[in-house]
């Protein structure tokens, strides 16, 4: 047995180690990706033994005449933005805080990290629950302090229902980026930060001038999980709202959902498919591109 | 108070700062504020529908109603869904690392053509997001017969999760010594030999970091599962939950008692293990 | 002569064999998916059912699978490209839905068993009549045949002084307003499951269309844009959701509606008959009674609920003979009113039956026509655009003179 792997060449062996990995990689996740490409050329309800070509009809289709199409783009669009934004300024001040010599760190972290080892749905479920309009926490919470003029229909009024979900979607995801942070500024010099002082600088000073240059590979690394893991965005709005009301949650992870194994037009859900993909590799490849410099420099 | 002792005090002084306690005060509201889903959940969960609908929302129960624990169970059938959870990933996760890690070692350490190019290929496919891409995926796990099986819902999850994982152990890999692979084999080791007995026990931290993190990743899965189990017998506890809440939405109380026993095993894993999490999460993303 | 004697042959060749192959195959299995349903009853009643007819043929068993109602579609759909489908599979009867899956030849035709098993002799003529929709054969058979109306809160019309049920739909408006007047949400709805509010404009359509234009404008054969009676339709929906339908609705489903119902936070809840089998389950029969909704026409609001045999199938001798033996007469008259408050079988003895119960009995008895739920006559996007355009209307966000437009703009689109 030894014998026979001994006489493999080195560079044998290590394709061999790399084979099953590699093989489930490319079957299994980089195919559906050529597929789905392929997919989008053409027409194929879901029953028919058949696809059909149909050239860039479906992209005609979802970009002309889908009702709900654009509104899910823009619905993408502005929830990575505020993904980016807000969750990740709120971890990065609990960050700082708790990098601070105050009682109860630990026990603290806990809490916030807690809402992240949660099922999405689960906490789509718990939120859905609190939102309720009749009986849930937040309308119960207005009446008994008087406020009943302020109840909402939370996930029911097209107007606020998006930034519903999103609150929930705030809820779990700030724990992700504070451990981020938290090991970011484990790395800050603290050497380097009582130099500061002893030069004299106040506490902005510091900030300023030590602490965030020393966080800003963190920071990227942050914000393009952040993108990435908000370009994702279904199973919280798949189980809060289901897109509704009148598609107005709706986001293109879930609508390409939608239009292929719901409605069974699986062609216009790749066209939704591609379009998705093109955005979320506007935002990988710069940032492999920054990942690998960076790599090199460091060697 | 022997732990207030020396708090409150910024690096370098003595003082107590007045900013950090006002912060302190500010920050154990938030803290409050973020736990409150957890307290609102479990009151719930005792309470009977009646109580639900007339008392306030956010008041304690007053009886306990355990019964809906009980009566959840057995409704949103979880002996199923928990059992085919811990099927799933009691055999994705343990097989995932390791053929990650057999990998990663042939990228950092074995001299090959296009290591550099199909490291690239793994790194892209960390940031490849399945969702979405579900109805791609659905039809290639069709094409094998799939739907519906343990390896229909396993190989896809393997294969999206490989890529994070040869990322983190090339990584590891890349930073041991040369020289401690180079003597094994001028004595005449195999690579094979070499990543067995020297490179898998030295990455045993890094191993059961990835090991928690991805138990909680595979555990929690959603949108994968949905569309590959299509059928109850095969569901996971999300899906069941999810199935639960369109189902019985109005028995408050049951609801809620189907949220902590789907919640309950990853949260006692995490505080079990939470030092992991840490290290299994940053160890990649962000390296010295 | 000699063709009709050698068919005979062939035939009982055929009959032996499959008799054989019945006989001599180890235990069949039978799969079956249908709807885990709402009504808690009629799960119970599958299971005992099943049961019984396994104990009776010990050569075929049965797995039943259930699931909510878009996971159900979702996942027949995708059986239809794997062979992991079902043997039996539960789809409403009509052109949208059921016809769906029929012309994309999911489902086989059983006019064979219709004739060995004589099922037209027991079958309530207007449910069984959808098999003979569909082209190419008789598809399915009929699981339940329900009717939908008004159900209403006694002491909350008392209150309001309505003292009987409205008989045209301006006097359904007229008593709605009196509720709203003293202070009581005339009717309640749950929006997050887009069917429920639909109801109220399919009943609506066929109250300001009447019967013939309703039709051709489910089946996309004029312009809804151009249709006056569809804008009217869509006028009256707004009218509805801004005064008079319990508020917030578009954040609860039909099950939380229900609840508010039974508490009296509304006075009329648009449902079908299984509605009386759940009040029934929380005692509470003698707080409500119901009526038709009133639109003029001669049609019942309802639909048939259908069995059908999946052409996947290679079961379908076995898979007959559990449909026979579910649409018998005992197994009928056992589970009488488990699925609805009439049975399909026309043998079955009605006794002991409450009044609600009654009610349908005799509102199934005066109506010979049916018009079927939206979502159910239209193919399936039209019906996600249509559960669109009635939310935003409902919610206000589309007015209601613009709503035909967008609806027609889709199916134009196609």
């Amino acid at each position: 047995m030894s014998k026979v792997r001994l006489s493999l060449r080195p560079s044998t062996q290590g394709y061999v180690l790399l084979a099953p990995a590699l093989i489930v990689y490319l079957l299994f996740a980089v195919y559906p990706m050529i597929d789905v490409i392929r997919m989008s050329f053409s027409s194929w309800n879901g029953l028919s033994p058949q696809a059909k070509f149909v050239g860039v009809a479906n992209y005609r289709a979802i970009l002309t005449q889908d009702p709900v199409f654009w509104g899910a783009l823009w619905n993408t669009l502005i929830w990575t933005t505020a993904a980016v934004i807000v969750p990740n300024l709120i971890a990065f001040g609990v960050a700082l805080a708790l990098n601070q010599n105050i009682p109860g760190r630990s026990s603290l972290r806990i809490i916030f990290y807690l809402p992240v080892i949660i099922a999405s749905i689960a906490v789509a479920t718990i939120w859905k629950w609190m939102y309720d309009p009749f009986f849930g926490l937040f309308n119960g919470l207005l009446t008994s302090w008087g406020l009943s003029g302020w109840i909402m229909d939370w996930l029911g009024d097209k107007k606020i229902a998006l930034w519903s979900v999103f609150v929930a979607h705030l809820w779990q995801s700030v724990g992700f980026s504070m451990v981020l942070f938290l090991a970011g500024l484990q790395s800050v010099s603290t050497t380097l930060i009582e130099a500061a002082r002893i030069d004299g600088a106040g506490r902005w000073g510091v900030f300023r001038y030590v602490t965030l240059p020393a966080l800003v590979p963190t920071i990227t690394v942050v914000i393009v999980l952040s993108l990435i893991n908000s370009l994702k965005a279904f199973d919280i709005v798949y189980g809060m709202t289901g897109g509704g009301p009148a598609q107005s949650t709706q986001m293109l992870a879930m609508w390409a959902y939608t239009q292929s194994m719901q409605l069974g037009v699986f062609g216009r859900g790749a066209a939704v498919s591609v379009v998705l993909l093109l955005i979320t590799l506007v935002v990988v490849i710069p940032y492999m591109r920054w990942m690998f410099k960076r790599e090199d420099a460091v060697r | 108070m022997k732990m207030f002792s020396q708090a409150f005090r910024p690096v370098g002084s003595n003082k107590v700062d007045p900013v950090l306690v006002a912060l302190w005060v500010a920050f154990i509201l938030l803290a409050i504020i973020w736990i409150m889903p957890f307290l609102f959940i479990v009151f719930t969960s005792l309470k009977s529908n009646a109580t639900v609908m007339g008392a306030s929302a956010f008041s304690p129960p007053t009886e306990l109603a355990f019964g809906n624990f009980v009566a959840a169970w057995n409704r949103g059938n979880f002996s199923t869904t928990a059992f085919n959870g811990i099927v799933i990933t009691f055999i994705k996760v343990p097989l995932g690392l390791f053929v990650s890690a057999m990998a990663a070692y042939a990228l950092a350490k074995v001299p090959m053509r296009m290591s550099r190019a199909l490291f690239a290929l793994f790194v892209f496919g960390t940031m490849l997001p399945f969702q979405v891409m579900l109805a791609p995926i659905f039809r290639q796990v069709n094409a094998f017969g799939l739907i519906n099986t343990y390896p229909g819902i396993i190989l896809p999850y393997l294969a999206f999760g490989i890529p994070y994982q040869v990322f983190i152990l090339y990584g590891f890999f890349s930073a041991v010594p040369k020289e401690l692979s180079e003597a094994a084999r001028i004595d005449g080791a195999s690579h094979f030999t070499i990543f067995r007995r020297i490179f898998l026990p030295i990455s045993l931290p890094v191993l059961s970091a990835l090991l928690i993190l991805d138990f909680v990743a595979t555990w929690n899965e959603f949108a994968m599962a949905l569309v590959i189990l299509q059928d109850p017998r095969m569901w996971t506890l999300p899906l069941g939950l999810m199935n639960f809440q369109s189902q019985f939405q109005s028995d408050y109380g049951q609801l809620n008692a189907a949220i902590i026993m789907t919640v309950l095993p990853a949260a006692i894993v995490y505080l079990m293990f939470q030092r992991y999490f840490v290290s299994g999460m940053t160890s990649g993303a962000v390296k010295e | 002569m000699k063709i009709r004697t050698a068919i005979a042959a062939t035939l009982s060749v055929l009959a032996i064999t499959a008799g054989l192959g019945l006989n001599s195959a180890a235990a069949e299995e039978l799969k079956i998916w249908t709807l885990s349903f709402e009504n808690e009853s009629a799960n119970v009643a599958w299971q005992k059912i099943i049961k019984e007819f396994e104990a009776a043929n010990p050569d075929i068993t049965i797995s039943l699978e259930n699931r909510s109602v878009d996971e159900h579609k979702a996942a027949l759909r995708v059986a239809a490209q794997s062979s992991q489908g079902p043997d039996i599979f539960f789809m409403w009867a009509g052109l949208g839905l059921g016809g769906e899956f029929v012309n994309a030849g999911l489902s086989q035709p059983l006019d064979k068993y219709y004739d060995q098993y004589g099922w037209d002799k027991r079958l309530v003529g207007t449910a069984g009549s959808f098999s003979n929709i569909y082209e190419g054969g008789r598809h399915g058979v009929p699981y339940t045949f329900h009717g939908e109306g008004i159900y209403y809160n006694k002491g909350l019309f008392e209150k309001a002084g309505i003292t009987q049920p409205p008989a045209t739909y301006d006097e359904l408006k007229a008593d709605a307003a009196k509720l709203k007047d003293a202070g009581i949400p005339a009717m309640t709805f749950g929006g997050t499951v887009n069917w429920h509010l639909m109801r109220l404009m399919d009943v609506i359509l066929e109250a300001k269309c009447g019967a013939e234009k309703h039709d051709t404008l489910m089946a996309m054969k004029v312009d809804w844009s151009t249709e006056a009676c569809a804008t009217a339709s869509f006028q009256e929906l707004n009218e509805w959701s801004q005064n008079y339908i319990l508020s917030p609705f578009m954040g609860i489903d039909n099950s939380q509606s229900f609840n508010l119902f039974l508490a009296g936070r509304a006075a009329m809840m648009l449902e079908g008959d299984w509605l009386v089998s759940q009040l029934r389950g929380e005692n509470r029969l003698a707080d409500f009674d119901l009526f038709p909704f009133p639109t003029g026409t001669d049609r019942l609001y309802g639909f048939a609920e259908y069995l059908y045999v999946s052409s996947k199938s290679s079961k379908a001798d076995a898979a007959a003979k559990f449909l026979d033996y579910m649409l018998s007469d005992t197994v009928q008259q056992d589970n009488l009113g488990a699925f609805g408050s009439i049975s399909i079988n026309a043998n079955v003895k009605y006794e002991k039956v409450d009044p609600l119960d009654q009610k349908w009995m005799d509102i199934f008895a005066k109506y010979t026509k049916i018009y079927m739920n939206g979502d159910q006559a239209f193919p399936l996007d039209v019906t996600t655009e249509y559960f669109r355009v009635i939310n935003e209307v409902a919610s206000g966000n589309i007015k209601p003179d613009a709503a035909g437009k967008t609806l027609q703009t889709f199916i134009a689109n196609r």
